[in-house]
Protein backbone atom coordinates (compact mmCIF):
# COMPACT_ATOMS: atom_id res chain seq x y z
CA UNK A 1 0.00 0.00 0.00
CA UNK A 2 2.68 2.47 1.00
CA UNK A 3 4.90 1.13 -1.75
CA UNK A 4 2.15 1.80 -4.27
CA UNK A 5 1.52 5.23 -2.83
CA UNK A 6 5.18 6.10 -2.90
CA UNK A 7 5.65 4.75 -6.40
CA UNK A 8 2.77 6.89 -7.55
CA UNK A 9 4.43 9.99 -6.20
CA UNK A 10 7.65 9.00 -7.91
CA UNK A 11 9.53 8.70 -4.65
CA UNK A 12 10.59 5.09 -5.00
CA UNK A 13 13.27 5.81 -7.55
CA UNK A 14 14.08 9.42 -7.01
CA UNK A 15 17.50 9.86 -8.60
CA UNK A 16 18.06 12.92 -6.43
CA UNK A 17 17.79 10.94 -3.21
CA UNK A 18 20.93 10.10 -1.24
CA UNK A 19 18.96 7.52 0.65
CA UNK A 20 15.40 6.33 0.82
CA UNK A 21 13.58 3.75 2.89
CA UNK A 22 9.94 2.79 2.58
CA UNK A 23 8.39 0.41 5.05
CA UNK A 24 5.00 -1.09 5.61
CA UNK A 25 4.00 -2.84 8.82
CA UNK A 26 0.88 -4.94 9.13
CA UNK A 27 -0.88 -6.94 11.77
CA UNK A 28 -0.97 -10.61 10.80
CA UNK A 29 -1.87 -13.52 13.03
CA UNK A 30 -1.19 -11.73 16.30
CA UNK A 31 2.17 -10.41 15.15
CA UNK A 32 3.21 -7.13 13.66
CA UNK A 33 5.37 -7.74 10.62
CA UNK A 34 7.14 -5.76 7.94
CA UNK A 35 5.22 -6.67 4.82
CA UNK A 36 6.74 -4.15 2.45
CA UNK A 37 10.23 -2.78 2.25
CA UNK A 38 12.14 -0.84 -0.35
CA UNK A 39 15.41 0.92 0.09
CA UNK A 40 17.52 3.13 -2.07
CA UNK A 41 21.07 4.38 -1.61
CA UNK A 42 22.36 5.18 1.82
CA UNK A 43 19.47 4.18 4.08
CA UNK A 44 18.97 0.61 5.31
CA UNK A 45 16.86 -1.26 7.77
CA UNK A 46 18.43 -3.59 10.32
CA UNK A 47 16.69 -6.90 10.91
CA UNK A 48 13.58 -6.07 12.97
CA UNK A 49 13.93 -6.85 16.66
CA UNK A 50 11.20 -7.71 19.11
CA UNK A 51 12.14 -5.95 22.33
CA UNK A 52 9.27 -7.20 24.47
CA UNK A 53 6.38 -9.64 24.38
CA UNK A 54 4.02 -7.21 22.69
CA UNK A 55 4.87 -8.41 19.20
CA UNK A 56 5.87 -4.89 18.18
CA UNK A 57 8.88 -4.82 15.84
CA UNK A 58 11.67 -2.34 16.50
CA UNK A 59 12.73 -0.97 13.14
CA UNK A 60 16.25 0.44 13.25
CA UNK A 61 17.16 2.75 10.40
CA UNK A 62 20.84 2.84 9.52
CA UNK A 63 22.85 5.29 7.52
CA UNK A 64 25.98 3.27 6.64
CA UNK A 65 27.66 6.45 5.41
CA UNK A 66 27.76 7.68 8.99
CA UNK A 67 26.84 11.33 8.58
CA UNK A 68 25.02 13.77 6.37
CA UNK A 69 26.82 16.23 4.10
CA UNK A 70 25.69 19.21 2.04
CA UNK A 71 23.02 18.57 -0.56
CA UNK A 72 22.12 15.13 0.85
CA UNK A 73 18.46 14.25 0.63
CA UNK A 74 16.90 11.43 2.58
CA UNK A 75 13.40 10.09 2.60
CA UNK A 76 11.89 7.76 5.15
CA UNK A 77 8.30 6.57 4.84
CA UNK A 78 6.64 4.19 7.26
CA UNK A 79 3.04 3.07 6.95
CA UNK A 80 1.50 1.20 9.85
CA UNK A 81 -1.64 -0.68 8.86
CA UNK A 82 -4.80 -1.06 10.89
CA UNK A 83 -4.27 -2.62 14.34
CA UNK A 84 -0.54 -2.89 13.61
CA UNK A 85 2.26 -1.53 15.80
CA UNK A 86 5.84 -0.47 15.16
CA UNK A 87 8.71 1.33 16.83
CA UNK A 88 11.11 3.24 14.60
CA UNK A 89 14.54 4.27 15.81
CA UNK A 90 18.05 4.92 14.53
CA UNK A 91 21.28 3.07 15.12
CA UNK A 92 23.16 6.16 16.25
CA UNK A 93 22.96 9.94 16.39
CA UNK A 94 22.15 11.82 13.21
CA UNK A 95 25.34 13.73 12.46
CA UNK A 96 25.13 16.64 10.05
CA UNK A 97 28.52 17.92 8.92
CA UNK A 98 29.41 21.31 7.51
CA UNK A 99 27.03 21.95 4.63
CA UNK A 100 28.26 24.71 2.35
CA UNK A 101 25.67 25.52 -0.27
CA UNK A 102 22.64 23.30 -0.04
CA UNK A 103 21.05 22.17 3.18
CA UNK A 104 20.70 18.53 4.16
CA UNK A 105 17.04 17.63 3.76
CA UNK A 106 15.40 14.73 5.54
CA UNK A 107 11.79 14.06 4.62
CA UNK A 108 9.76 11.68 6.74
CA UNK A 109 6.24 10.46 6.17
CA UNK A 110 4.45 8.36 8.75
CA UNK A 111 0.92 7.05 8.44
CA UNK A 112 -0.98 5.12 11.06
CA UNK A 113 -4.13 3.23 10.12
CA UNK A 114 -7.18 2.54 12.26
CA UNK A 115 -6.26 1.22 15.70
CA UNK A 116 -2.56 1.23 14.83
CA UNK A 117 0.40 2.46 16.87
CA UNK A 118 3.63 4.07 15.66
CA UNK A 119 6.41 5.27 17.92
CA UNK A 120 9.30 7.18 16.35
CA UNK A 121 12.14 7.58 18.86
CA UNK A 122 15.34 8.46 16.99
CA UNK A 123 18.76 9.21 18.44
CA UNK A 124 19.65 12.88 18.93
CA UNK A 125 20.67 15.28 16.21
CA UNK A 126 24.27 16.49 16.26
CA UNK A 127 24.73 19.42 13.90
CA UNK A 128 28.38 20.35 13.35
CA UNK A 129 29.73 23.84 12.83
CA UNK A 130 28.15 25.49 9.74
CA UNK A 131 25.70 22.63 9.28
CA UNK A 132 22.34 23.38 7.68
CA UNK A 133 19.68 20.77 8.40
CA UNK A 134 16.04 20.70 7.37
CA UNK A 135 13.77 17.92 8.57
CA UNK A 136 10.21 17.73 7.30
CA UNK A 137 7.99 15.22 9.01
CA UNK A 138 4.39 14.55 8.05
CA UNK A 139 2.32 12.28 10.22
CA UNK A 140 -1.19 11.16 9.34
CA UNK A 141 -3.01 9.50 12.21
CA UNK A 142 -6.41 7.81 12.00
CA UNK A 143 -8.82 9.02 14.70
CA UNK A 144 -8.44 5.87 16.81
CA UNK A 145 -4.72 5.38 16.14
CA UNK A 146 -1.67 6.38 18.16
CA UNK A 147 1.52 8.16 17.21
CA UNK A 148 4.41 9.25 19.42
CA UNK A 149 7.40 11.15 18.05
CA UNK A 150 10.46 12.52 19.77
CA UNK A 151 13.32 14.73 18.66
CA UNK A 152 16.40 15.82 20.59
CA UNK A 153 18.64 18.63 19.33
CA UNK A 154 22.10 18.66 20.93
CA UNK A 155 24.31 21.77 20.96
CA UNK A 156 26.31 20.21 18.14
CA UNK A 157 30.01 20.21 17.62
CA UNK A 158 32.67 22.79 16.69
CA UNK A 159 36.47 22.35 16.64
CA UNK A 160 36.97 24.89 19.43
CA UNK A 161 34.40 23.24 21.67
CA UNK A 162 31.90 26.09 21.53
CA UNK A 163 28.20 25.26 21.35
CA UNK A 164 25.39 25.90 18.88
CA UNK A 165 27.64 26.69 15.93
CA UNK A 166 25.48 25.21 13.19
CA UNK A 167 24.15 27.61 10.61
CA UNK A 168 20.51 26.45 10.74
CA UNK A 169 18.50 23.62 12.25
CA UNK A 170 14.89 23.48 11.15
CA UNK A 171 12.53 20.73 12.28
CA UNK A 172 9.01 20.89 10.93
CA UNK A 173 6.45 18.34 12.05
CA UNK A 174 2.88 18.20 10.86
CA UNK A 175 0.28 16.03 12.58
CA UNK A 176 -2.94 15.58 10.65
CA UNK A 177 -6.01 13.42 10.31
CA UNK A 178 -6.54 11.35 7.14
CA UNK A 179 -9.05 13.87 5.74
CA UNK A 180 -6.32 16.52 5.91
CA UNK A 181 -7.38 18.39 9.05
CA UNK A 182 -4.36 19.73 10.93
CA UNK A 183 -3.84 18.76 14.56
CA UNK A 184 -0.55 20.54 14.96
CA UNK A 185 2.12 22.21 12.93
CA UNK A 186 5.29 22.38 14.96
CA UNK A 187 8.26 24.32 13.63
CA UNK A 188 11.58 24.73 15.38
CA UNK A 189 13.95 27.03 13.56
CA UNK A 190 17.20 27.50 15.43
CA UNK A 191 19.58 30.01 13.85
CA UNK A 192 22.41 30.96 16.20
CA UNK A 193 23.92 33.68 14.00
CA UNK A 194 20.74 35.59 13.38
CA UNK A 195 19.74 35.80 17.03
CA UNK A 196 21.57 35.18 20.20
CA UNK A 197 20.84 31.50 20.80
CA UNK A 198 19.63 32.50 24.24
CA UNK A 199 16.58 33.90 22.44
CA UNK A 200 15.48 30.32 21.94
CA UNK A 201 16.04 29.57 25.60
CA UNK A 202 19.48 27.96 25.41
CA UNK A 203 21.69 28.99 28.29
CA UNK A 204 24.87 27.64 29.83
CA UNK A 205 23.67 24.50 31.59
CA UNK A 206 20.52 24.43 29.45
CA UNK A 207 21.93 23.45 26.09
CA UNK A 208 19.75 20.63 24.75
CA UNK A 209 16.24 20.80 23.34
CA UNK A 210 13.76 17.96 23.28
CA UNK A 211 10.25 17.60 21.89
CA UNK A 212 7.67 14.87 22.22
CA UNK A 213 4.47 14.93 20.21
CA UNK A 214 1.76 12.35 20.79
CA UNK A 215 -1.68 11.71 19.40
CA UNK A 216 -3.87 8.99 20.86
CA UNK A 217 -7.52 8.48 21.80
CA UNK A 218 -6.38 7.70 25.37
CA UNK A 219 -4.86 11.16 25.89
CA UNK A 220 -7.05 13.43 27.98
CA UNK A 221 -6.53 16.08 30.65
CA UNK A 222 -5.83 13.46 33.31
CA UNK A 223 -2.89 12.16 31.23
CA UNK A 224 -1.62 15.69 30.68
CA UNK A 225 -1.75 16.24 34.47
CA UNK A 226 0.26 13.05 35.00
CA UNK A 227 2.88 14.25 32.52
CA UNK A 228 2.96 17.68 34.13
CA UNK A 229 3.61 16.11 37.55
CA UNK A 230 6.40 14.04 36.03
CA UNK A 231 8.03 17.15 34.53
CA UNK A 232 7.73 19.08 37.79
CA UNK A 233 9.25 16.25 39.81
CA UNK A 234 12.16 15.86 37.40
CA UNK A 235 12.87 19.58 37.36
CA UNK A 236 13.29 19.46 41.12
CA UNK A 237 15.92 16.72 40.68
CA UNK A 238 17.87 17.90 37.63
CA UNK A 239 19.49 21.34 37.56
CA UNK A 240 18.92 23.21 34.31
CA UNK A 241 15.83 21.29 33.25
CA UNK A 242 12.87 23.38 32.18
CA UNK A 243 9.88 21.78 30.53
CA UNK A 244 6.27 22.27 29.58
CA UNK A 245 3.38 20.11 28.43
CA UNK A 246 0.18 21.05 26.68
CA UNK A 247 -2.84 19.50 25.01
CA UNK A 248 -3.26 19.39 21.25
CA UNK A 249 -6.60 20.06 19.60
CA UNK A 250 -8.60 18.26 16.97
CA UNK A 251 -8.62 20.16 13.66
CA UNK A 252 -11.02 23.06 13.30
CA UNK A 253 -14.40 21.82 12.20
CA UNK A 254 -14.16 18.62 14.26
CA UNK A 255 -16.52 18.53 17.22
CA UNK A 256 -14.68 19.47 20.41
CA UNK A 257 -15.20 18.03 23.87
CA UNK A 258 -16.34 20.05 26.85
CA UNK A 259 -12.75 20.55 28.02
CA UNK A 260 -12.16 22.70 24.98
CA UNK A 261 -9.42 21.77 22.60
CA UNK A 262 -7.26 19.31 24.53
CA UNK A 263 -8.70 16.18 23.02
CA UNK A 264 -6.37 14.96 20.33
CA UNK A 265 -2.94 14.60 21.95
CA UNK A 266 -0.16 16.35 23.78
CA UNK A 267 3.14 18.14 23.21
CA UNK A 268 6.13 18.26 25.55
CA UNK A 269 8.98 20.72 25.10
CA UNK A 270 12.06 20.49 27.28
CA UNK A 271 15.31 22.39 27.61
CA UNK A 272 17.97 20.61 29.59
CA UNK A 273 21.63 20.26 30.53
CA UNK A 274 22.48 17.19 28.44
CA UNK A 275 21.36 14.45 26.09
CA UNK A 276 20.59 11.93 28.80
CA UNK A 277 18.63 14.38 30.98
CA UNK A 278 16.41 15.32 28.05
CA UNK A 279 16.19 11.82 26.58
CA UNK A 280 15.41 10.19 29.93
CA UNK A 281 12.57 12.61 30.54
CA UNK A 282 11.06 12.08 27.09
CA UNK A 283 11.31 8.29 27.52
CA UNK A 284 9.59 8.56 30.90
CA UNK A 285 6.76 10.55 29.30
CA UNK A 286 6.62 7.94 26.55
CA UNK A 287 6.45 5.19 29.19
CA UNK A 288 3.58 7.00 30.95
CA UNK A 289 1.71 7.14 27.66
CA UNK A 290 2.37 3.44 26.96
CA UNK A 291 0.83 2.55 30.31
CA UNK A 292 -2.36 4.24 29.14
CA UNK A 293 -2.89 1.99 26.17
CA UNK A 294 -1.10 -1.28 26.79
CA UNK A 295 1.38 -3.20 28.85
CA UNK A 296 4.65 -2.31 27.15
CA UNK A 297 7.25 -1.04 29.56
CA UNK A 298 9.68 1.84 29.28
CA UNK A 299 11.81 1.77 26.17
CA UNK A 300 15.41 0.95 26.91
CA UNK A 301 17.44 3.74 25.35
CA UNK A 302 20.57 1.60 25.08
CA UNK A 303 21.05 0.29 21.60
CA UNK A 304 20.11 -3.31 21.25
CA UNK B 1 1.67 53.15 1.91
CA UNK B 2 -1.86 53.95 3.02
CA UNK B 3 -3.35 56.16 0.34
CA UNK B 4 -7.01 56.77 1.06
CA UNK B 5 -8.58 57.68 4.35
CA UNK B 6 -11.10 54.82 4.40
CA UNK B 7 -8.24 52.32 4.54
CA UNK B 8 -6.40 54.31 7.19
CA UNK B 9 -9.49 54.63 9.35
CA UNK B 10 -10.31 50.95 9.00
CA UNK B 11 -6.83 50.05 10.21
CA UNK B 12 -7.01 52.62 13.02
CA UNK B 13 -10.31 51.23 14.24
CA UNK B 14 -9.48 47.60 13.80
CA UNK B 15 -5.81 47.44 14.73
CA UNK B 16 -6.49 49.24 18.00
CA UNK B 17 -5.54 47.72 21.31
CA UNK B 18 -8.85 49.03 22.68
CA UNK B 19 -10.81 46.88 20.21
CA UNK B 20 -12.96 44.79 22.55
CA UNK B 21 -11.43 41.38 21.81
CA UNK B 22 -10.26 40.76 25.36
CA UNK B 23 -6.55 41.27 24.64
CA UNK B 24 -6.20 42.98 28.04
CA UNK B 25 -6.73 39.64 29.76
CA UNK B 26 -4.09 37.72 27.76
CA UNK B 27 -0.40 37.82 28.73
CA UNK B 28 0.64 35.06 26.24
CA UNK B 29 3.30 33.73 28.58
CA UNK B 30 4.50 37.07 29.96
CA UNK B 31 2.91 36.33 33.33
CA UNK B 32 4.99 33.15 33.65
CA UNK B 33 8.15 35.12 32.90
CA UNK B 34 7.13 37.67 35.56
CA UNK B 35 6.33 34.91 38.05
CA UNK B 36 9.74 33.28 37.44
CA UNK B 37 11.43 36.69 37.73
CA UNK B 38 12.82 36.51 34.18
CA UNK B 39 10.89 39.75 33.60
CA UNK B 40 10.94 42.24 36.48
CA UNK B 41 11.65 45.73 35.10
CA UNK B 42 11.67 47.87 31.97
CA UNK B 43 14.87 46.37 30.52
CA UNK B 44 13.90 42.73 31.05
CA UNK B 45 10.42 43.41 29.66
CA UNK B 46 11.91 45.00 26.56
CA UNK B 47 14.06 41.91 26.01
CA UNK B 48 11.01 39.69 26.44
CA UNK B 49 8.92 41.78 24.05
CA UNK B 50 11.72 41.73 21.47
CA UNK B 51 11.75 37.93 21.56
CA UNK B 52 7.96 37.79 21.40
CA UNK B 53 7.93 40.05 18.34
CA UNK B 54 10.57 38.18 16.35
CA UNK B 55 9.91 34.64 17.54
CA UNK B 56 6.14 34.54 17.91
CA UNK B 57 4.27 37.42 16.31
CA UNK B 58 6.29 37.63 13.11
CA UNK B 59 6.42 33.94 12.12
CA UNK B 60 2.76 33.31 13.05
CA UNK B 61 0.45 36.37 12.89
CA UNK B 62 2.75 38.34 10.60
CA UNK B 63 2.97 35.44 8.17
CA UNK B 64 -0.84 35.05 8.23
CA UNK B 65 -1.34 38.62 7.02
CA UNK B 66 1.26 38.19 4.30
CA UNK B 67 -0.28 34.86 3.29
CA UNK B 68 -3.78 36.28 2.83
CA UNK B 69 -2.96 39.72 1.39
CA UNK B 70 0.22 39.15 -0.62
CA UNK B 71 0.21 35.42 -1.38
CA UNK B 72 -3.54 35.02 -1.82
CA UNK B 73 -3.92 31.95 0.41
CA UNK B 74 -7.44 31.02 1.44
CA UNK B 75 -8.43 32.62 4.73
CA UNK B 76 -9.81 29.28 5.92
CA UNK B 77 -6.48 27.55 5.31
CA UNK B 78 -4.50 30.26 7.12
CA UNK B 79 -7.00 30.15 9.98
CA UNK B 80 -6.51 26.37 10.40
CA UNK B 81 -2.73 26.63 10.13
CA UNK B 82 -2.50 29.38 12.76
CA UNK B 83 -4.60 27.29 15.11
CA UNK B 84 -2.39 24.23 14.56
CA UNK B 85 0.80 26.27 15.06
CA UNK B 86 -0.19 27.33 18.58
CA UNK B 87 0.84 24.33 20.64
CA UNK B 88 0.22 25.85 24.11
CA UNK B 89 -3.47 25.36 24.76
CA UNK B 90 -3.96 28.73 26.49
CA UNK B 91 -2.42 30.62 23.58
CA UNK B 92 -4.55 28.65 21.15
CA UNK B 93 -7.69 29.40 23.12
CA UNK B 94 -6.71 33.06 23.64
CA UNK B 95 -6.22 33.52 19.92
CA UNK B 96 -9.48 31.72 19.17
CA UNK B 97 -11.45 33.82 21.68
CA UNK B 98 -9.98 37.09 20.38
CA UNK B 99 -10.44 35.89 16.81
CA UNK B 100 -14.10 34.99 17.23
CA UNK B 101 -14.78 38.40 18.76
CA UNK B 102 -12.85 40.19 15.99
CA UNK B 103 -14.80 38.34 13.31
CA UNK B 104 -18.10 39.46 14.88
CA UNK B 105 -16.97 43.07 15.10
CA UNK B 106 -15.78 43.01 11.50
CA UNK B 107 -18.95 41.36 10.22
CA UNK B 108 -21.05 43.98 11.94
CA UNK B 109 -19.04 47.03 10.91
CA UNK B 110 -17.22 46.07 7.71
CA UNK B 111 -19.52 43.53 6.09
CA UNK B 112 -17.76 42.62 2.85
CA UNK B 113 -18.52 39.35 1.08
CA UNK B 114 -15.35 37.72 2.38
CA UNK B 115 -15.79 38.93 5.95
CA UNK B 116 -19.40 37.75 6.03
CA UNK B 117 -18.36 34.39 4.63
CA UNK B 118 -15.57 34.02 7.19
CA UNK B 119 -17.94 35.00 10.02
CA UNK B 120 -20.40 32.33 8.89
CA UNK B 121 -17.64 29.69 8.90
CA UNK B 122 -16.57 30.75 12.39
CA UNK B 123 -20.09 30.79 13.79
CA UNK B 124 -20.66 27.23 12.52
CA UNK B 125 -17.24 26.19 13.89
CA UNK B 126 -15.82 25.29 10.52
CA UNK B 127 -13.20 27.96 11.09
CA UNK B 128 -11.60 28.99 14.38
CA UNK B 129 -11.50 32.76 14.00
CA UNK B 130 -8.29 34.78 13.98
CA UNK B 131 -7.52 38.47 14.49
CA UNK B 132 -4.73 38.65 11.87
CA UNK B 133 -6.88 36.86 9.29
CA UNK B 134 -9.72 39.35 9.82
CA UNK B 135 -7.32 42.28 9.54
CA UNK B 136 -5.82 40.76 6.41
CA UNK B 137 -9.23 40.44 4.77
CA UNK B 138 -10.00 44.08 5.65
CA UNK B 139 -6.63 45.15 4.27
CA UNK B 140 -7.24 43.33 1.01
CA UNK B 141 -10.71 44.84 0.74
CA UNK B 142 -9.42 48.37 1.31
CA UNK B 143 -6.28 48.10 -0.79
CA UNK B 144 -3.92 48.35 2.16
CA UNK B 145 -0.43 46.98 1.60
CA UNK B 146 0.29 43.79 3.53
CA UNK B 147 3.33 45.40 5.17
CA UNK B 148 1.20 48.21 6.59
CA UNK B 149 -1.45 45.78 7.84
CA UNK B 150 1.27 43.56 9.28
CA UNK B 151 3.06 46.42 11.06
CA UNK B 152 -0.25 47.71 12.42
CA UNK B 153 -1.33 44.34 13.78
CA UNK B 154 2.06 43.51 15.24
CA UNK B 155 2.40 46.91 16.90
CA UNK B 156 -1.13 46.69 18.32
CA UNK B 157 -0.27 43.33 19.85
CA UNK B 158 2.90 44.82 21.37
CA UNK B 159 0.84 47.72 22.74
CA UNK B 160 -1.68 45.38 24.39
CA UNK B 161 1.13 43.35 25.97
CA UNK B 162 2.85 46.52 27.16
CA UNK B 163 -0.34 47.68 28.84
CA UNK B 164 -0.50 44.29 30.55
CA UNK B 165 3.16 44.61 31.57
CA UNK B 166 2.48 48.05 33.08
CA UNK B 167 -0.15 46.45 35.31
CA UNK B 168 1.48 43.07 35.77
CA UNK B 169 5.17 43.74 36.53
CA UNK B 170 4.38 46.63 37.28
CA UNK B 171 6.33 49.27 35.40
CA UNK B 172 5.40 52.95 34.90
CA UNK B 173 3.31 54.19 31.99
CA UNK B 174 6.31 56.22 30.78
CA UNK B 175 8.50 53.12 30.82
CA UNK B 176 5.85 51.37 28.75
CA UNK B 177 5.92 54.17 26.17
CA UNK B 178 9.73 54.04 26.02
CA UNK B 179 9.63 50.30 25.33
CA UNK B 180 7.04 50.78 22.59
CA UNK B 181 9.07 53.54 20.98
CA UNK B 182 12.14 51.30 21.04
CA UNK B 183 10.12 48.65 19.21
CA UNK B 184 9.54 50.83 16.11
CA UNK B 185 12.69 49.79 14.20
CA UNK B 186 12.18 46.23 15.44
CA UNK B 187 8.71 46.14 13.90
CA UNK B 188 10.22 47.12 10.54
CA UNK B 189 12.82 44.38 10.95
CA UNK B 190 10.08 41.93 11.86
CA UNK B 191 8.07 42.80 8.74
CA UNK B 192 11.24 42.29 6.68
CA UNK B 193 11.63 38.88 8.28
CA UNK B 194 8.01 38.05 7.49
CA UNK B 195 8.60 39.03 3.86
CA UNK B 196 11.51 36.57 3.68
CA UNK B 197 9.93 33.62 5.53
CA UNK B 198 10.01 30.38 3.56
CA UNK B 199 7.20 27.86 3.73
CA UNK B 200 9.29 25.70 6.05
CA UNK B 201 9.92 28.55 8.49
CA UNK B 202 6.29 29.51 8.99
CA UNK B 203 5.18 29.30 12.61
CA UNK B 204 8.63 28.88 14.13
CA UNK B 205 8.08 30.06 17.69
CA UNK B 206 10.84 30.28 20.31
CA UNK B 207 10.79 27.06 22.37
CA UNK B 208 11.52 29.05 25.53
CA UNK B 209 8.40 31.15 24.96
CA UNK B 210 6.33 28.05 24.30
CA UNK B 211 7.51 26.41 27.51
CA UNK B 212 6.49 29.54 29.47
CA UNK B 213 3.12 29.57 27.74
CA UNK B 214 2.58 25.88 28.52
CA UNK B 215 3.51 26.36 32.17
CA UNK B 216 1.10 29.23 32.64
CA UNK B 217 -1.82 26.77 32.76
CA UNK B 218 -0.48 25.48 36.09
CA UNK B 219 0.50 28.82 37.58
CA UNK B 220 -1.29 29.78 40.78
CA UNK B 221 -2.82 33.23 41.41
CA UNK B 222 -3.06 34.35 37.82
CA UNK B 223 -4.03 37.83 36.68
CA UNK B 224 -4.23 36.76 33.04
CA UNK B 225 -5.93 33.94 31.13
CA UNK B 226 -2.77 32.98 29.22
Amino acid sequence: MVIDAVTRTGAAHDVELTGGLLLQVEHRGGRHVVTGQRHQGALRLLRPLYLDSSGQPCLTVVNPGGGYVGGDRYRLAVAVGSEASALVTTQSATKVYRTPGRAVVQEQTFTVGAGGTLEVIPDPLIAYQDADYLQRTEVVVSPDARAVLTDVVTPGWAPDGSLHRWSSVLLRTTLARPHGGLISLDTLHLVPDDDAVADHGFLPGRTHLGTLLAVAPEIDWAVIEVVHDLLTKREAEVTGLRAGVTGLAEPAGVAQGTRGSAAAGLAVRVLGPGTSAVEDLLLDVHAALRRRWGNQGRLNARKY
Amino acid sequence: MIGDESGLLTVLQFADSALPTGAFSQSLGLETAIHDDAVHDEATFQTWLHRFLHHQLAPADGWAIRAVVRDGLYALRVDAMLHAMSLPVQVREANAAMGRRAVQIAAENFPSLEITDYAALVSTRRAVGSVPVVLALLAREHGIHWRDACAAHVFTSLTALTQNAVRGIPIGQNAGQRVLRAMHPEVTRAVDRVAALTEDQVGAVSPALEIDQMRHAWQRARMFMS
